[in-house]
This record gives structure tokens, C-alpha cells and sequence, in this order.
């Protein structure tokens, strides 16, 4: 069987939604962070995917945003971390329910 | 006979990297100790790896493992365990709500496969021409300095800068005694002076 770049395509979709549920529905902090890894992570994989489906420079575009996305993902677990131990200082949890301090 | 072993091989290794990276992410989602969960986010992000060397592109695979799977997880599983309260047994890991915040997901995952399966384009094998990333291909194009260029090293030095930023704050936020305790760290400073 031959593997075409809708496989790839499916492949990534599915990691997309799993990312997004971890993000919505898990309330540990650490989990949903992972989500969002996840997320970026099928978007790569779908860069590249069409990027091979293109001729010549065209299909090294598709390959150049994925080393962007890896920088900013870097970028976003370094604050995002500091953002999470920052409040467990203040609320002793990472359950996300204990930051509701806005609604209050 | 090396072309037809080719044929076989390749979606071999398409079907176990899918299969590892999926298996994987539904252990992320699922699992009730965030270790176990970076743990099982690094398999996902290695069978990815292997997706993109598949995919043509080794350099992309090498710096998902060198920066993904090494530098990020060492920083988040580092963290899991200097917050060593992280495992949350109390909380249940879904409730009544979360289920409901399942369907977004479902309802994104189905309408991006249908709009995919709808897409001619897609089916089929893709054209020969696509040049392998590598980084003798990828260096002369990121770099591309001319103003006729894509101007990507553009992108790349603001990269640098944002990382530096974020860096920044990330020691500013995580940084004790900035906020409201000066005077806390002055006395722990004159006690361990004296």
C-alpha cells in the first residue's frame, strides 16, 4: 500500500484533536501545557507534509517554518513553566481550578 | 528488488511511527501523573522525528530531537519534579464538563478529515520534484540575504530576540523575591552572613 499525503494529513489531524482535548478537559496545568506541545507538534507535521507535495524552493518554505515553530515553541514552555511555578507558589496546586481568583 | 522491498518498508514505517506517535499523545491525554505524561509526550515527539526523516526532511527530524525532545522535556520534566506536588490524586483527571469540552475536538478532527478527503490534490502520490531538507538545501534559502530573497534570516534574527526575551521573563516571573518579599530574602541573607 501506497502512502499518500492525506495519510500524513489524517495522521497529524488526530494528533491535532488530541492535543486540543488534553488542553480543554485535563485540569492538571502540566497536562494541558503538553497539549499544547502536541498541538504545535501535528501542525509541523503538516508543514511538512505539504511541503512535499510543492517543486523546487517552493517545498523548502514548508520545511523552514517548522524550525520557527520549534524557536517559539521553546520560547512559550519557558514562560509558560515560569508562569506555572510562579502560581504554585501563591496556590500550593497546579489543578486549574484553583486559579479562579478572577471570577471571584 | 531493491525498489519493490522500498515499497513495502516505507509504509511499514509510516504505519509504526503513526501508530507509537498516537498510542503516545492518548497516553498524554489519559494518564493521571504528569511524568508519566512527559514521558509519553517524549514518544510521540521521537515517532515524529521519524515522520519527518520520512517526509524528506532530516534536518527538521535532527532538531526535533536535539531541541524537542531533549532541551524542552529536560525543562519540563525538571520542573515536574522540582514542583514535586504535581500529581494531582484528588481532582478527578475529567468531569461532566470536560467530557463536553471532548466534542470540540471530535467535532475539529472530523470536519479537518472531511475537508481533507475532499481534496483531490491530496490522494495519490505527490510529485517527484520536492528538494530533500537538508542542510545544504535549507542553509543557501533561510539565509538568503538578497533583497530578491524570501527574507527569512529576518525572521531568524527576531527569533533570537524573542528568545532572549522570553527568558527574560522567565526569570523575572520565577525569580522569589522580586514581587512582594524583599525583606524576607534580606533577613535570610543576614542570617546566613552572620
Amino acid at each position: 500500500m501506497v502512502i499518500d499525503p492525506i495519510h500524513y494529513q489524517g495522521v497529524a489531524a488526530i494528533l491535532f484533536a488530541i492535543g486540543l482535548a488534553a488542553v480543554l478537559s485535563r485540569r492538571n496545568l502540566f497536562v494541558a501545557l503538553m497539549g499544547i506541545e502536541l498541538m504545535l507538534n501535528a501542525v509541523n507535521l503538516s508543514f511538512l507534509a505539504f511541503a512535499r507535495m510543492h517543486v523546487g524552493t517552493a517545498s523548502l518554505t514548508g520545511q523552514i517554518v517548522p524550525l520557527f515553530t520549534i524557536a517559539i515553541a521553546a520560547a512559550e514552555a519557558c514562560v509558560g513553566l515560569a508562569m506555572v511555578i510562579c502560581i504554585f507558589r501563591q496556590r500550593d496546586s497546579v489543578d486549574s481550578d484553583a486559579y479562579a481568583s478572577m471570577k471571584e | 528488488m531493491l525498489g519493490s522491498l522500498d515499497a513495502i518498508i516505507g509504509p511499514l514505517y509510516f504505519w509504526a511511527f503513526s501508530l507509537v506517535a498516537v498510542c503516545c499523545a492518548l497516553g498524554v491525554l489519559t494518564t493521571r501523573h504528569p511524568l508519566h505524561g512527559a514521558v509519553c509526550l517524549i514518544g510521540v515527539l521521537l515517532a515524529m522525528a521519524g515522520l519527518y526523516a520520512l517526509l524528506g526532511s532530516p534536518y527538521v527530524a535532527v532538531l526535533q530531537v536535539l531541541v524537542y525532545a531533549g532541551a524542552i522535556m529536560v525543562l519540563m520534566v525538571f520542573v515536574l519534579m522540582v514542583l514535586n506536588q504535581a500529581r494531582d490524586d484528588h481532582t478527578p483527571r475529567f468531569d461532566l464538563l470536560s467530557i463536553a469540552g471532548l466534542l470540540l475536538p471530535l467535532g475539529v478532527a472530523s470536519v479537518s478529515v472531511n475537508v481533507l478527503a475532499g481534496a483531490n490534490a491530496l490522494h495519490g502520490p505527490a510529485q517527484g520534484g520536492a528538494l530533500e531538507g537538508s542542510v545544504a538545501n535549507l542553509a543557501p534559502r533561510l539565509f538568503d540575504t538578497t533583497a530578491a530573497g524570501p527574507g527569512y534570516y529576518l525572521l531568524f534574527e527576531l527569533i533570537g530576540v524573542l528568545l532572549l526575551v522570553a527568558i527574560v521573563a522567565a526569570v523575572l516571573l520565577a525569580k522569589r523575591s522580586l514581587a512582594g518579599e524583599p525583606s524576607v530574602t534580606k533577613t535570610e541573607d543576614a542570617a546566613h552572613g552572620h
